[in-house]
């Protein structure tokens, strides 16, 4: 399964997504090391909200500028543009995945790249960057310290701010033994000093360095990374040339509007005031005789979300600074884990984002992989309303809308259409609430239902159904009768 | 190719926004107030403070005692090579003498990556500091080299109390016409194996801060 | 004062006693309580399902019997008034009969603790219930209608109640409506760490305010072999009053 999980973020998934079947089999350290994982991240994100005088407020003034930004995003992006070139640095341009592929390769071939260094970038993620370019016989390292031990282990990322956080450290240490041809150790601060040997080596010799954005300030040019490990300063520092692949709702209209969102990310994410490295990258650097790249490219991705910009009822997922507290507080996320989700992005914004990007068709499954309890619309930094994109979502599985075909046969649609008209006729409706109780004795045990047969053992296989006692109406008639006298 | 992705984005985006080329922007942006500063005194303790908590080093030192304090940080962190930024309060300082003195090879600054990935101490100054999160903010030029503050194992960044900033957007104010600014809170980290907190990743695994008692 | 009462087609086919002790609880506080007998179900399983049209269609229905009279209307359940108050007016076009009737039985459509608490002002109603009780925090009733003291209050209140905290009681407990059943093992897993932390709790009764939750979370201890009791809040503002 992980293997195909990394196959498929490489290529353009063209089998559904099956979050159903995979739900049924997770293996057993998932949920564990995910409970516990995400648990301090949340524990350490309450923390750090109750310091803030007003955490609601910014959260209001983080959404209104991700709204105001998206709602204005062809004048960002054209400012952003032109102030990356006045910086000395280059725009690139991709339709899509393929199209941001091509142009990485191209700048490789360009500059006779051999090795490249990555951080941590969920939009290279998106259009399977390292693929194309280990085809093309080029070394990349990930170098986030979770990225690059499920890269030597062959798999992708569980969650999208701690990509290994389902590990336990004897299956790091056992992945290090193997790569390295030592006996690694256990302790994870001798795996780290193992991993930052094996990584510096790699930084000072890589000629290209890639990263992602948290943010592109419109107003200045401005690329921000942040890290806590300090590669993202690596990459875009040591290599000569440095490419930045990110969305193009990454942008931010200026420096002020960029404090609110600093101010949201990092706390939500995992509970840290700031983070320890933040970085302002604008163009390359000014002058031989300073540090950093020559040259300097930013490529801008749509790869579909000017689709989702276009559709009011989805737009919103565009808000998204992936901080991952959506994942960290969702039941189901914890439980199941982010292979489920079949996508490089997970928890409830994949559910969200995997299938208006991909389509309803390949991923049908995931708006209803949710109980619909709101808990991620609750700690979503800037109010993305995910649960009522989850809604729209289904309807257009079930129903269709103006930008896809519904999934769900027509037989199923016309049944349904027949199950509420029974529901919606009250006599059919009292009729059936009068005979169910009469059905159900060959099941009924002891006032429960322990055993019905499909599809009603999708309940019963995991508890019992109460038995059927509609009553009401009878008892409220007879109480009618009593009370206006049937009475001498 | 490119432009023409380019004309397919932006009219994409255009398209799905129901926007003109040249329409301006539809509304005015939310301003939130910013933190106010205390007393010169508490934003010093508090940026200590701050700094303490996340692993890293920091105190108050008059200019007569940076010579013991250099010769401290040579010996419990047993430094042989070290490379430092150009700049005038530092070279006023006369750190590379000292340190030179100390035994320890000075590399110049913009000597090959190698050589100063081999540093064991780089020495910078701080241009911000910002005590509620215990941040320090470094700009970048020939006289500020990146690399000074990222690839020896320990940091040591000297700051006068003029650096001060009460928040970030005080720190943006100013930083935005640069080409790099980069913000460090402490020395590098990750949980990301088993959520155990491990210092010193890929960036220094110790940070120091000095805080002149005086401006110079 | 008389009100409308929404029984719910959950309540009414698994919890009928619920549904005759609301009754008598109203009746006790001083509302005499209306029946449309025309009322079936609120369209919620459709429209969470994606079946928006055929969910609009029950709306419609619902508005239909509902609008009938001016009063208020008062539900044993989080999820469906949640469904009213927030989906309803969204389902229909602005300016249409559908959208102004929905908006304004949006106006005045109540769960049972909320209309106890804000529209009766009453938090001791006599109850007498001496167990260990704790309190799982249904999600529509929370996050959905802002419903979070409210079930707290009148627990409190409630004569040798000792209210103890349960872990994640605002987590959700699985049920999710057609969620059970689409994604069973997941549910299966979220309704363990309720049952789980509802065992911690040491409480002889948890209580919810929602029918899908309670015949989840029953059905939950039951498996389970466990004694405690799920119960609805209106069973426990029930207790020790002499209802007749």
């Amino acid at each position: 399964m992980q293997k195909s999980q990394l196959q498929s973020s490489q290529k353009k998934i063209s089998q559904p997504i099956e979050f159903g079947a995979y739900s049924e089999h997770v293996p057993g350290q998932i949920p564990s090391a995910l409970k516990y994982a995400t648990g301090r991240f949340m524990e350490q994100r309450a923390a750090s909200l109750d310091e803030l005088p007003d955490w609601e407020a910014l959260r209001q003034a983080g959404s209104a500028i991700r709204l105001h930004t998206l709602e204005n995003l062809d004048f960002y992006l054209e400012k952003l543009e032109q102030q990356v070139i006045a910086a000395g640095g280059q725009v690139h341009w991709a339709k899509d995945a393929a199209d941001a592929c091509e142009i990485v390769l191209e700048l490789a071939r360009q500059h006779a790249v051999k090795r490249a260094v990555k951080v941590k970038s969920m939009a290279t993620e998106e259009i399977g960057l390292n693929h194309a370019l280990q085809e093309a016989g080029i070394e990349v390292v990930e170098t986030d310290l979770g990225e690059y031990i499920i890269q030597l282990m062959g798999t992708g990322p569980s969650h999208i701010v701690a990509p290994a956080v389902h590990l336990k450290k004897e299956q790091i240490a056992e992945v290090f033994s193997q790569e390295f041809g030592i006996e690694a150790p256990t302790d994870p601060v001798q795996l780290t000093a193992i991993a930052r040997q094996a990584l510096r080596e790699k930084f000072l010799a890589a000629d290209l360095g890639i990263s992602g954005a948290n943010f592109l300030v419109a107003e200045t040019g401005t690329l921000v990374i942040v890290t806590n490990e300090g590669n993202g300063r690596m990459c875009t520092t040591l290599p000569d040339v440095h490419v930045a692949v990110a969305g193009i709702d990454k942008v931010v209209p200026d420096w002020e509007s960029l404090s609110v969102l600093l101010k949201l990310l990092p706390r939500s994410g995992a509970g840290q005031k700031i983070t320890v490295y933040t970085s302002f990258i604008t163009g390359p650097r000014r002058a031989k005789d300073e540090h950093g790249p020559s040259e300097f490219h930013l490529v801008l991705l749509d790869n579909g979300r000017s689709r989702i910009l276009q559709d009011p009822g989805g737009r919103e997922t565009l808000k998204c600074i992936r901080c991952g507290s959506c994942l960290n507080i969702c039941p189901v996320y914890r439980n199941v884990g982010g292979y489920a989700y079949g996508w490089f992005i997970s928890g409830p914004i994949g559910a969200i984002f995997t299938p208006q990007i991909l389509g309803v068709q390949q991923a049908s499954e995931l708006p209803f992989a949710s109980s619909l309890c709101g808990a991620c619309d609750e700690v979503c930094p800037v109010k993305v309303p995910i649960t009522k994109i989850l809604l729209h979502l289904r309807r257009r599985v079930v129903e269709g809308d103006g930008y896809e075909l519904a999934v769900v046969a027509p037989p199923l649609r016309a049944a349904a259409a027949l199950g509420r008209q029974a529901l919606g006729t009250a006599w059919l409706y009292r009729l059936g609430g009068r005979l169910l109780p009469w059905l159900q004795i060959p099941w009924l045990r002891a006032g429960w239902l322990s055993k019905l047969p499909p599809p009603l053992n999708r309940w019963t296989k995991v508890r019992p159904l109460p038995a059927f006692q509609a009553r009401f109406r009878k008892w409220w008639k007879r109480r009618q009768q009593v009370s206006t006298g049937d009475q001498p | 190719m490119s432009e023409k992705s380019r004309s397919a984005v932006l009219d994409a985006v255009r398209g799905a926004l129901q926007r003109q080329p040249g329409d301006s922007l539809a509304e005015r942006l939310p301003v939130l107030s910013s933190r106010q500063a205390a007393s010169q005194a508490q934003e010093l303790q508090l940026l200590i403070d701050e700094i303490q908590k996340l692993s890293g080093h920091a105190q108050m030192i008059s200019s007569s005692q940076v010579a013991a304090a250099l010769a401290g940080l040579v010996r419990t962190y047993q430094v042989k090579q070290a490379v430092l930024w150009d700049t005038p309060l530092l070279q006023q300082l006369g750190l590379a003498a000292r340190l030179t003195d100390l035994g320890v090879r000075v590399v110049p600054a913009h000597s090959d990556k190698q050589m100063l990935s081999e540093c064991d101490l780089g020495i910078t100054e701080a241009d911000f500091a910002l005590p509620e999160t215990g941040t320090l903010g470094l700009l970048s030029n020939a006289e500020r080299p990146r690399l000074v503050s990222l690839l020896p194992r320990l940091h040591l960044a000297i700051m006068r109390p003029a650096a001060l900033r009460a928040d970030l957007h005080q720190v943006f104010a100013e930083a935005r016409t640069h080409a790099y600014l980069i913000l460090i809170s402490g020395p590098s980290r990750t949980s990301d194996i088993e959520m155990t907190p491990t210092l010193g990743v890929h960036g220094p695994r110790d940070v120091h801060v000095w805080v002149l008692e005086t401006d110079l | 004062m008389k009100a409308q009462l929404f029984i719910t087609c959950l309540a009414e086919q698994f919890f009928p006693g619920v549904l005759e002790k609301m009754v008598a609880l109203l009746e006790k506080l001083g509302v005499e309580p209306v029946f449309p007998t025309e009322q079936t179900c609120c369209g919620q399983p459709l429209y969470n399902s994606g079946f928006q049209e055929q969910a609009r269609q029950l709306a419609i229905k619902w508005l239909d019997t509902f609008s009938q009279s001016d009063l208020p209307v008062v539900s044993p359940s989080g999820s469906c008034v949640d469904m009213v108050r927030h989906h309803y007016p969204a389902l229909f076009p602005p300016g249409t009969s559908e959208h102004s009737r929905a908006v304004d039985l949006a106006g005045r459509t109540y769960e049972f603790s909320e209309f106890l608490v804000h529209q009766l002002g009453q938090i001791d109603v006599g109850a007498v219930f001496p167990h260990r009780v704790t309190y799982h925090a249904s999600c529509h009733l929370l996050r959905g209608l802002g419903v979070r003291q409210e079930p707290l209050q009148l627990l409190q209140a409630v004569h040798g109640l000792e209210l103890l905290p349960l872990d994640g009681t605002e987590t959700c407990c699985g049920f999710g409506g057609v969620f059970s059943v689409v994604y069973p093992e997941v549910s299966r897993a979220m309704l363990q760490d309720k049952v789980n932390h509802i065992l911690e709790s040491g409480a002889e009764a948890v209580v919810a305010s929602d029918a899908g939750c309670l015949m989840n979370i029953a059905g939950g201890l039951h498996r389970v072999g466990s004694p405690v009791r799920a119960m609805h809040l209106i069973e426990v503002l029930a207790s020790g009053i002499n209802l007749d």
